[in-house]
């Protein structure tokens, strides 16, 4: 009994993964490389349950929508919707989605899972109509993490070259 | 890159800072080097994904920003040798004086430019060549993982996206036959060039 109880689960388990499709995927977003265990499989479309949208882009699901810092993208939840979908029980998050509406650009390679994201035009509003310098983090070579935001109060000449 | 080292060394103690970015997908390997023979001490960055250069709307290499105690662009998208190189054909002599004016008398500077100077200044990009950042990054993902014919697909698909970006090109084009100055790269900046473009940003020293 106590085996055939497992075969089942594991029939279950594979009935649930067979309709979900699960597949993992790699997602580039900033410097930051985010392995992803379990996506809901779509051709065009990277979904995400909602902690692992928070390990992409920072941007938390709450009941008023999916926020990072002050802004609020507000999204259904307690029905099916473009941008956050249930599966048995388990919450789907639409990245590419919410990317389009915040009219970040990406770019994925469908075949190996690999999904690569913008800069967020929402985030350079101040650069192109202010003339404010866009934040960046980076660690350096020691593997200290810099940000020019660090560097307020001081003048920063900010010089790009390449070794090519 | 000894220059710069000289100007950090003399003007830093007034409130000045230099972050220099490689914009090298090669990494420590290829841009570290160049950082250790010059024994820099200023903030040294090796931005394998073009980053900064995305974030600014950067071009081409060397590209100069300078960004005041607020975090306000005082000057960008600047062909910025320290000196005039190759027996005059890159650089200048006249733009350190004028990095040293700025640092000494701030926005009081003849050399800052104005908020529209700025705004007008900044490179505006198409929605398409957005894109274009995105599939470069894919790229190098997949030529830092090893997938070489991956790599090359994105990579070209990002010059595809945004054909004024040289650098998107000359990184691809290192990893070629002909290298980063090679033939393909001299036929297109001598076509950008007899069509009276300018290869660099140009450096406006003009005063206000």
């Amino acid at each position: 009994m106590k085996i055939y109880r497992s075969i089942a689960g594991s029939i279950a388990v594979m009935l649930i993964s067979g309709v979900l499709n699960a597949q993992s995927a790699v997602v580039l977003y900033n410097e930051r490389v985010v392995e992803i265990e379990q996506t809901l499989a779509d051709a065009t479309d990277l979904w995400v349950k909602p902690e692992d949208l928070t390990r992409v882009n920072d941007f938390v699901l709450k009941p008023e929508g999916a926020c990072l810092d002050e802004l609020c993208i507000p999204v259904l939840q307690d029905r099916d919707s473009d941008m956050y979908v249930t599966r048995q029980g388990q919450g789907w998050f639409n990245v590419t989605e919410l990317a389009d509406k915040l009219q970040q650009a990406h770019v994925a390679d469908y075949a190996d899972g690999l999904w690569s994201f913008g800069t967020m035009p929402l985030q350079r509003q101040s650069f192109f109509r202010g003339g404010q310098a866009p934040d960046f983090e980076m660690a350096d070579r020691d593997g200290k993490l810099i940000k020019l935001s660090d560097f307020r109060g001081k003048k920063v000449l900010l010089l790009t070259w390449a070794s090519w | 890159m000894p220059v710069w080292q000289s100007i950090y060394e003399e003007l830093k103690s007034q409130n000045f800072e230099i972050i220099s970015a490689a914009q090298d997908t090669g990494g420590e390997e290829a841009a570290g080097p160049i950082f250790d023979d010059a024994n820099v001490s200023y903030t040294a960055l090796i931005d394998v994904n073009h980053h900064i250069s995305a974030l600014y709307n950067l071009l081409n290499v060397p590209s100069g920003v300078w960004i005041d105690e607020e975090g306000k662009i005082m000057r960008i998208n600047e062909g910025t040798y320290a000196k005039t190189h190759f027996d005059g054909a890159w650089g200048t002599d006249d733009y350190v004086p004028i990095v040293r004016d700025w640092v000494a008398k701030g926005a009081d500077s003849e050399y800052v430019w104005d908020r529209d100077k700025v705004r007008e200044s900044i490179f505006q990009r198409t929605p398409e060549a957005e894109r274009a950042q995105p599939a470069f990054r894919l790229g190098g993902y997949y030529f830092t993982n090893g997938n070489d014919e991956k790599a090359e697909q994105y990579w070209t698909m990002a010059q595809q996206l945004d054909p004024s970006s040289w650098n998107y090109l000359r990184q691809d084009l290192q990893y070629e036959e002909g290298g980063s100055a090679g033939p393909e790269w001299r036929e297109r900046r001598s076509q950008i060039e007899s069509a009276g473009g300018s290869y660099y940003a140009p450096l406006e020293i003009d005063r206000n």
